[in-house]
């Protein structure tokens, strides 16, 4: 069925699905709202506790050595990831929202301009949308919104007219966790440049399904979070080439970010640490890195030719229910499907079918303007991963099945 | 905690075919409730004559929790005093919050929502037609 990924395999590394939920085998389809982690991340944390554990960039003891070496070869496993042109562009962070959030106070909020705009799209998540939104209301500057179709799909035409002299920065997400769409960033990114414009782009749902080249993609910052790429909560990463990071204020004070303090001045310690104020997330950082060696050891190619079989099996079978829609049809999308099912209400769908030992997403997926768009109160919503199988797609939809039975008339 | 408990033949019932479920075009009184986490957004509109509730309808998009709970609503609103309706609310609560809490009599048919307090993630879907009737009266 795929081409070099066995799930059943996989599955082995990720104590937690062996679990029953309901007396049932858990089938876990949240997996963009938080992968599962394998064992070896676990494992990584619980051993860097165990016998590295200092304080980074502090301490001459033998420990405090192992501990910044293992902290640094983190940054330098995200900087391969990304592709980036050197470590010294992660700044690591609690994770994607904090990242966007760095990148709105620190790199837009010293020189934005009342009536200078910030531009994003319609699908994007509330992380995206929310730092900008306060940034627009401190300064007087204007958050405009590019359109998408009614397939889910960014309208570039307009995008492209919406960039104007005075817009500052574009936001966009690269694949959107309500929708499923991944956007064209490269287009994106030509079209900014044209007119001089940087690009945030959140990369929360992108990096545990696609390769990324932040080089190739032509953006200015790009945001990941380890908990969506089998990784640990509480530490993500922002990448930004260097010469922005250089010209940016810090945006928090403390220890880690300086070079010398005294109470009348403070020299602020080089790029990234200048912007990792406070002890870091050590072991989520080492914990990322695990991830990292996870992802690549089964193969990003690999991962997302499965991904896109179980994407092309779900949506076959979920179109053959009646009354049920997909939201969101872009012909190219990640491992995400919305859906809504007429006279049944996705709460009611997510209990059931959880009674069944499935877990899904239902509600609004914090991306609230999107749902609006669509005129849907809620949606509710599978997402796959690489240890995902056809049959617990098969389980899946005999669940729904059954929850259709009982609400619809 | 099993399916059926939670999703009981009445539950299921009022979803299907809700009583009172419309527009109320001369109601007096009007409130509306949100559950951000679900997506559920509820009206209700009433009737409200010489301090007792008349008439009274729901409106919106909800799940069957709340359909049903609205639906029992507003039937049993009818002829309530609109001055008890704060405390009968509280007493609705505990009845949700103790499953071994015996029948409220002057709560009647809406004691069948009692199962529901069992499934926590769920007591606020019951409660949502009580908040937008206490917002109907301001």
């Amino acid at each position: 069925m795929t081409n070099g990924l066995d799930p059943h395999a996989l599955r082995s590394q990720f104590p937690i699905l062996a679990r029953t939920v309901h007396e049932k085998p858990l089938v876990y389809f949240d997996n963009a709202a938080t992968t599962q982690r394998p064992h070896s991340v676990v494992e990584a944390i619980s051993s860097f506790y165990e016998h590295s554990n200092a304080n980074v960039h502090r301490g001459v003891h033998q420990l405090s050595v192992e501990a910044s070496e293992a902290f640094e070869e983190a940054r330098e496993s995200v900087a391969r990831f990304l592709n980036a042109a050197s470590a010294k562009e992660i700044v690591f962070t609690r994770g994607t929202t904090e990242a966007i959030n760095l990148v709105a106070n620190s790199f837009l909020g010293a020189s934005v301009r009342a009536g200078d705009e910030v531009l994003i799209t319609h699908m994007e998540h509330h992380a995206n949308i929310v730092p900008w939104q306060l940034l627009c209301q401190r300064t007087g500057a204007k958050l405009k919104v590019a359109p998408m179709d009614s397939t889910g799909v960014l309208d570039l035409e307009a995008f492209e007219s919406l960039i104007t002299d005075r817009t500052r920065l574009v936001g966009i997400v690269h694949v959107s966790n309500a929708l499923g769409t991944v956007n064209p960033v490269q287009e994106v990114c030509v079209m900014a440049k044209a007119k001089g414009v940087p690009v945030l782009v959140d990369g929360a749902q992108a990096t545990p399904h696609l390769a990324i080249d932040v080089q190739a993609l032509g953006c200015d910052f790009y945001c990941l979070s380890g908990h969506k790429m089998y990784g640990p909560t509480g530490i993500g990463a922002l990448w930004a080439r260097q010469s922005h990071l250089e010209a940016m204020p810090p945006w928090q004070g403390g220890g880690e970010m300086i070079k010398h303090v005294s109470f009348t001045e403070t020299t602020f310690n080089e790029v990234p640490h200048k912007f990792e104020a406070g002890t870091p997330h050590v072991a989520g950082a080492i914990g990322l890195k695990s991830a990292i060696d996870f992802i690549e050891s089964v193969g990003v190619a690999q991962i997302a030719e499965h991904e896109q079989a179980l994407l092309s099996y779900a949506t076959e079978k979920l179109l053959a229910i009646d009354g049920l829609r997909i939201i969101g049809q872009a012909k190219n999308k990640g491992p995400v499907i919305s859906f809504v099912v007429e006279s049944a209400h996705a709460h009611d769908l997510g209990t059931i079918v959880d009674h069944f030992g499935v877990a899904i997403r239902t509600g609004h997926h914090c991306a609230m303007p999107a749902m609006q768009f669509f005129d849907v109160p809620a949606t509710a919503r599978v997402s796959f991963a690489a240890y995902n199988t056809h049959e617990e797609i098969d389980v899946f939809i005999d669940a729904l099945n059954h929850a259709r039975a009982m609400l619809v008339p | 905690m099993s399916l059926d408990q939670l999703y009981q033949k009445v539950i299921l019932e009022h979803n299907k075919d809700p009583h009172n479920y419309g527009p109320l075009d001369h109601a007096t009184h009007r409130g509306q409730a949100h559950d951000a986490l679900c997506g559920d957004d509820l009206q209700m509109a009433l009737v409200i004559e010489g301090g007792v509730v008349t008439e009274a309808m729901f409106d919106g998009q909800a799940c069957a929790v709340t359909k049903a709970s609205a639906s029992l609503l507003t039937d049993w609103l009818i002829g309530r005093p609109v001055h008890e309706l704060a405390s009968d609310f509280e007493a609705f609560k505990a009845m949700l919050a103790d499953p071994t809490q015996r029948p409220v009599a002057h709560l009647g048919l809406l004691n069948q929502l009692q199962p529901v307090g069992a499934f926590p993630a769920r007591r606020g879907n019951a409660c949502l037609p009580w908040i937008a009737t206490l917002r109907a009266l301001g």
